[in-house]
């Protein structure tokens, strides 16, 4: 029986679903970059992706109890956690060999049919990997914060903004390897800023008034409860802001936007990961609960020997 | 092939957490470690009608299970006679299951998840969990779900037998009257 309220996932979960979601969805872009013939939006972005996955599975791996057991989550195919280690895997290889066509020594450079094939595995691991983990939570039946598909489409719009802002960052902080491309990639974060901002108070309004009364005390948490100020900085902050700031004229406001969504997208994530750790409780178990007493298991157990 | 269920009457149980006891002790569980709470609902009402009732929890071994269909690593496991058990050699401790489980019936120590298993380890001597042979109250029954000679059979069909979060379609093998 569960024993205590320590056991749910941690921060660093969270902010391995923010750096892998935000990985994923830069690799998928710079496939699709690729493919719609606009090229890298620097050298440095098609690793930047890969980059992110791996300090995500680094994040996943220090949140496990056993770290050293870590190859085991690629054991059970059925499970979605496997699932999402595998594409991590293959997202993260995958945008680390296509950032290596952008390398003029790299002798495969030219060699364009292999640089198509690993920029579309590039696309599909990649948009896995961002939308994997609403899948995770959206299968927890009794974490009423989570269920239901309506926290996919938050997830993968918040990874392939932020995904987008890692493109922007990286066109802004580092040399351009194709400047028109910044026009394109605002307009699209624009739109994926304002679909985020609509999915957000959609999905806060239906928790509230559609759902079960555990639904209700959930969303409420954010929307009055311990999680409201992290919330509003969120949706101020996070995305109503970039909102106005992405897409203006001069670049440095543009990256600030850029800036801002990614650091949303962290929140969101850790607002999210928090909102889900009440499980739907059983009949008396709150009260049972609040009775027993933390905090001392260490003496108890000195005690008992 | 066996499925191994357990019925609990409410209306025997008295709280007083010998279960909880029994289960802690001869399973030789960690201080933190609770496989089988009592907990109370109630007391309800106004005198004189008031209602209180015990309701012991413990793992559901379900069915449909979520917590082995979460489980990354196949730590999480379920025998054919429907007992659900935990490989502790192969748990990496990533709480997939504590977060899937929606009975609660989890929990994390020393770095991998623990759970009830029924006692299987007794139930394949033929005994029954350490619960149900303590309980002086006869308020557990534990058996063959499919065998219909069996007391467990009949209290399962039986009109008021129910299961929790039955909405949720885990298929309890955890029936209560």
């Amino acid at each position: 029986m569960e024993s205590k309220h320590g056991d749910n996932w941690g921060w660093m979960l969270a902010v391995d679903f923010f750096f892998a979601g935000m990985g994923g969805a830069a690799v998928a872009t710079a496939g699709i970059l690729d493919f719609a013939g606009l090229g890298l939006t620097s050298a440095a972005a098609g690793f930047a992706g890969a980059v992110c996955i791996g300090i995500g599975a680094l994040l996943l791996i220090l949140e496990l109890g056993k770290p050293l057991r870590a190859w085991r989550v690629f054991t059970n195919p059925k499970a979605v956690l496997t699932f999402g280690a595998w594409n991590m895997t293959l997202a993260a290889g995958l945008g680390f060999a296509f950032g290596t066509f952008a390398l003029p020594f790299a002798p495969w450079a030219g060699v364009i049919a292999l640089k198509k094939i690993v920029a579309g595995l590039g696309v599909i691991t990649g948009l896995i990997v961002a939308a994997y983990p609403g899948v995770l939570l959206a299968r927890h039946k009794a974490r009423p914060f989570w269920h239901g598909p309506g926290i996919i489409a938050l997830f993968l719009t918040s990874s392939l903004v932020t995904g987008l802002s890692l493109h922007l960052l990286c066109h802004a902080l580092l040399p351009a390897a194709n400047p028109v491309l910044m026009g394109p990639l605002s307009i699209a974060a624009v739109i994926l800023l304002a679909l985020q901002l609509v999915f957000w108070l959609g999905y806060i309004l239906v928790k509230r008034s559609a759902g079960t009364e555990y639904e209700a005390a959930a969303a409420e948490r954010l929307v009055s409860g311990d999680l409201a100020a992290g919330f509003l900085a969120y949706l101020a902050g996070g995305t109503l802001l970039p909102l106005l700031l992405i897409g203006q004229a001069s670049p440095v406001l543009t990256a600030l936007g850029a800036l801002l969504t990614v650091g949303g997208g962290a929140l969101m994530r850790l607002l999210t990961i928090k909102a889900g750790e009440y499980r739907t409780w059983l009949p008396g178990e709150q009260s049972f609960r609040a009775r027993l007493a933390r905090g001392d298991e260490a003496f108890m157990t000195a005690w008992a020997q | 092939m066996a499925h191994y269920a357990m019925v609990i009457d409410t209306r025997k149980c008295i709280g007083c957490q010998s279960c909880t006891v029994a289960c802690r002790i001869q399973n030789d569980l960690a201080t933190e470690l609770i496989y089988n709470p009592v907990v109370t609902v109630g007391p309800k009402g106004i005198f004189p009608n008031v209602f209180m009732r015990h309701v012991p929890l413990l793992c559901m071994h379900c069915a449909n299970t979520p917590c082995v269909d979460a489980c990354p690593t196949k730590a999480s496991q379920q025998r054919e006679d429907g007992i659900v058990w935990v490989e502790q050699e192969k748990c990496v401790g990533c709480k997939a299951c504590i977060m899937s489980c929606p009975y609660g019936a989890r929990a994390s120590h020393d770095g991998v998840v623990w759970k009830c298993t029924f006692c299987k380890d007794r139930v394949d001597e033929g005994e029954k969990p350490h619960c149900v042979n303590t309980c002086h109250q006869k308020a557990r029954f534990f058996g063959d779900m499919e065998d219909p000679e069996s007391e467990v059979f009949q209290l399962v069909n039986s009109n008021n037998a129910d299961c929790l979060l039955n909405e949720l379609n885990t298929q309890p093998s955890v029936y209560y009257i």
